[in-house]
């Protein structure tokens, strides 16, 4: 969909992405597949209590971490790569007064600056997939977690060695999908961090909603501001084929979504 | 050995017998992945109906279902309970989104299909301006600033003082008039057509509720008993002349012109005075032709129809349920559209994939809301209220364009450019309208339109059609005594006989018509065990 080729650091990529305005015109800056409902599917598999410490990892504008909190109870500190996306966040926390209750600060997935042993569930969506030294980020997820504690994982699995040429030629938003990894795959790097995979669920029709949305934008932009639209590295002309090979990549289950519960062995927490 | 039952219960309810009306408890069960409402009259039996097509949407539905708004007045006291005490009685959970008032009986086209069993009769009625007026005021003393007013028939624009109607309808704090008609009298007499396009201003919109059920001449012959396929035409072109906005209201028949609602949708997107799209199950209250309760179509099937049929416009996703009235009644979509349909450049943009419509609807299990100035906006498009081409719509949608996710430093400001395609958005509406078997008083308690009596009620829409309201009104109107209408149900065949209007009435055995009796409770009336 864009002309630009994937960036050589995925991770810088992807954050640079997820604050930029070609991605922001074509997801919306709050997106996450599946939105606020595989959020709530997502804490009802780890049965999120009342108090429980969560860690929101790449948390984005704040949807998710305040969701948690207003419905679930919870405590949540999120952390993001991108500082506009923090500033968001924060703002909007003050604003619906959940400050007592959720903050959320600058912070990288490889380098959490939490300390060991301190959060109750960590949950991460949609970002996983993009950390490029994936066993490290997850070595930092288990760090964290108290013993028994759990981790919620929601994210883009994929096959990558068969993902149609039309997707991984392509940019930025592309290099989140094309580092995506099989379900398995996920399984065995928690796995190398010392979390044992509880249960696993595929929502692979919240990629198919993400293309309809993209496509619904892309004719928006194309009627009202083709132009423009153009000028920030919009090829109009290849998108139907781009968004038919994903749809395809879904159907044929190489692309799609996950959702993940993992637990850190000792006794539960609290 | 013991066995499993078939279905799982859902819920309790009250309904009625569809044939002698009287009230009785029912139940609503699951079955095969749909939905179904049981009931059983001490008389006359048991009696199923399909309510809803598709089990999960069904109970999806439940979060989108929003507080009602209590009306400044109430016409009726509670007295023997829903639905026996229309109303609106104190326990009715709703305001009046939309009034109707009926102005006569008679009719130019004698429908095989009419809920209102209207028609060529010689012992109808017509009601009076000052009947009209007072209905209207009742209506206005209810809502303070009503939404909109109904006229409707019969066929209203043969009533002799419809103009004189809207000009009492506009003179008072009402925001839209809506002219629900055949369409005849538009087709052919142009000077009334300009008289309405007059009356349609800012502030005081009058918009063409247009029976339009597709393009076969069958199911122009089966519904309405004439090939009207010319005169929708002209009517439609006359409207377009003067910039009156028209809604397509196809009364959808399973087995008839189930197939043609896509052809439909794409019709009214290429005609300029179309702004959107009503489909609406055959109502089977009033005069009908023979069907079974439990093949009927439902809002879910019109919606998976609709996803069918235009693969590359719609999914069923693209449709939320009403939060206004009971949610599972009434589901709405919109469109942002340019171009003309069958060219290259035709574009079409549900606008719930530009931003998340469920999330600002759901009232029970998100306790988050992302934007309140954004839920309000989409309340009153998702709203029984939302007719295209009034101030309160096009402000709304432009509202809700404007609460697109996106950062203003795109350099591409796509909430403006969305606001600058609001004029060209079009909405389809799918109601699915209760009769005498689906009846719940679940779904009436919050019903939201209302039909107002000229003895100044405002009795909700399905009561009317289906409790004996509707019989009650015309035998005091008219003087001759009205029986209960029965569904025209296979399954009734051997209890039913013909109306002097072309319905069914009860048969008695010593082979008379049955006599009326507007909801005698036979639910728990408080006695005790026996």
């Amino acid at each position: 969909m864009t002309r630009s080729e994937p960036a050589a650091d995925p991770k810088g990529c992807c954050a640079a992405v997820y604050g930029s305005d070609l991605l922001a015109l074509l997801l919306g800056e709050a997106y996450h597949p599946g939105g606020a409902s595989l959020t709530r599917r997502l804490a009802a598999r780890l049965a999120l209590a009342s108090g429980e410490r969560v860690l929101d990892v790449a948390s984005g504008r704040g949807t998710s971490a305040l969701l948690l909190a207003a419905e679930y109870g919870c405590t949540v500190t999120g952390v993001d790569l991108a500082g506009p996306n923090v500033e968001a966040a924060t703002r909007v926390t003050r604003s619906v007064g959940l400050a007592d209750q959720v903050r959320f600060r600058r912070g990288d997935a490889e380098r959490l600056a939490v300390d060991s042993h301190s959060v109750d569930v960590v949950v991460c969506e949609c970002a996983f997939c993009t950390f490029p030294d994936k066993p490290t980020a997850a070595g930092e997820l288990a760090r964290v977690l108290v013993p028994g504690g759990q981790l919620g994982l929601a994210d883009v699995v994929a096959v990558p060695d068969r993902l149609p040429p039309e997707l991984t030629g392509l940019g930025a938003w592309i290099a989140c999908v094309a580092d995506a990894r099989p379900l398995d795959e996920y399984v065995a790097l928690l796995a190398g961090a010392g979390l044992t995979t509880t249960h696993t669920e595929r929502h692979d029709s919240a990629v198919t909603t993400m293309i309809d949305q993209i496509e619904a934008r892309l004719t928006v932009l194309r009627l009202t501001a083709a132009d423009q639209a153009a000028e920030l590295g919009l090829d109009f002309a290849r998108a139907p084929a781009v968004l038919a090979a994903a749809r395809a990549a879904v159907a044929d289950g190489v692309l799609g979504y996950a959702l993940l519960t993992a637990r850190k062995p000792g006794s539960g927490p609290g | 050995m013991k066995r499993d039952r078939d279905e799982v219960f859902v819920e309790y309810t009250k309904s009625i017998c569809p044939v002698c009306k009287v009230v009785v408890d029912g139940q609503v069960n699951l079955r095969d992945d749909k939905v179904y409402l049981r009931k059983r009259c001490p008389e006359h039996g048991q009696f199923e109906a399909l309510v809803y097509g598709d089990a999960r949407m069904y109970l999806d539905s439940a979060r989108f279902n929003k507080p009602g708004t209590i009306p400044l007045t109430f016409q009726t006291e509670v007295r023997d309970g829903c639905p026996a005490d229309c109303g609106l009685c104190p326990e009715h959970k709703q305001h009046a989104c939309l009034g109707i008032i009926e102005v006569n009986t008679g009719c130019n086209l004698d429908c095989p299909i009419c809920f209102a069993d209207s028609g060529h009769q010689p012992d109808g009625y017509a009601i009076s301006l000052e009947q009209c007026e007072r209905m209207l005021d009742v209506f206005v003393a209810s809502e303070g600033e009503a939404e909109v007013v109904m006229f409707s028939g019969g066929e209203p624009t043969i009533h002799r003082q419809i103009l004189d109607f809207v000009d009492a309808a506009q003179a008072r704090p009402i925001q839209a008039v809506n002219l629900n008609t055949n369409g005849i009298r538009l087709a052919s007499d142009r000077a009334f057509v300009a008289a309405l396009g007059e009356r349609n201003r800012p502030g005081r919109a009058v918009n063409i509720y247009l029976q339009f059920d597709g393009f076969d001449e069958r199911t122009h012959r089966e519904i309405r008993g004439r090939d009207l396929r010319g005169i929708k035409q002209r009517a439609l072109d006359n409207c377009a002349e003067v910039g009156l906005t028209v809604t397509l209201v196809a009364a959808v028949e399973r087995g008839l012109n189930e197939h043609e609602l896509g052809a439909i949708i794409s019709h009214g997107l290429a005609h300029p005075a179309v702004r959107s799209v009503s489909f609406q199950p055959v109502t089977h209250s009033g005069r009908h032709t023979p069907f079974d309760p439990l093949t009927r179509l439902t809002n879910s099937d019109i919606i998976h129809l609709v996803a069918r049929q235009r693969p590359d416009w719609f999914r069923a996703e693209d449709f939320f349920p009403v939060p206004c009235c009971f949610p599972t009644c009434r589901s709405i979509t919109y469109l942002l559209t340019s171009g003309t349909p069958g060219t290259e450049e035709f574009a079409v943009v549900p606008i719930p994939r530009l931003l998340d419509v469920a999330d600002h609807l759901d009232y029970v299990t998100n306790r988050v809301v992302p934007d309140p100035a954004v839920r309000e906006a989409l309340e009153k498009l998702w709203s029984a209220s939302a007719f295209m081409g009034t101030d309160t719509t096009n402000v709304r949608l432009a509202q809700t364009a404007a609460a697109l996710d996106c950062a203003d430093a795109c350099g591409v400001n796509l909430p403006e450019a969305v606001a600058n395609l609001t004029d060209r958005a079009f909405m389809i509406v799918i109601q699915d309208f209760q009769d005498p078997y689906t009846l719940n008083v679940r779904q009436l308690m919050k019903c939201c339109v209302e039909e107002i009596t000229p003895d100044g009620r405002l009795i909700p829409f399905c009561a009317y059609n289906s409790v004996g309201y509707r019989e009650q009104v015309r035998e005091q109107m008219s003087g001759v005594p009205v029986a209960d209408v029965v569904p025209n149900a296979l399954a009734l065949r051997s209890m039913i006989t013909d109306s002097p209007y072309g319905s069914k009435v009860a048969q008695h055995p010593d082979g008379v018509a049955a006599v009326r009796r507007v909801a005698r409770d036979a639910t728990n009336v408080g006695r005790r065990i026996r």
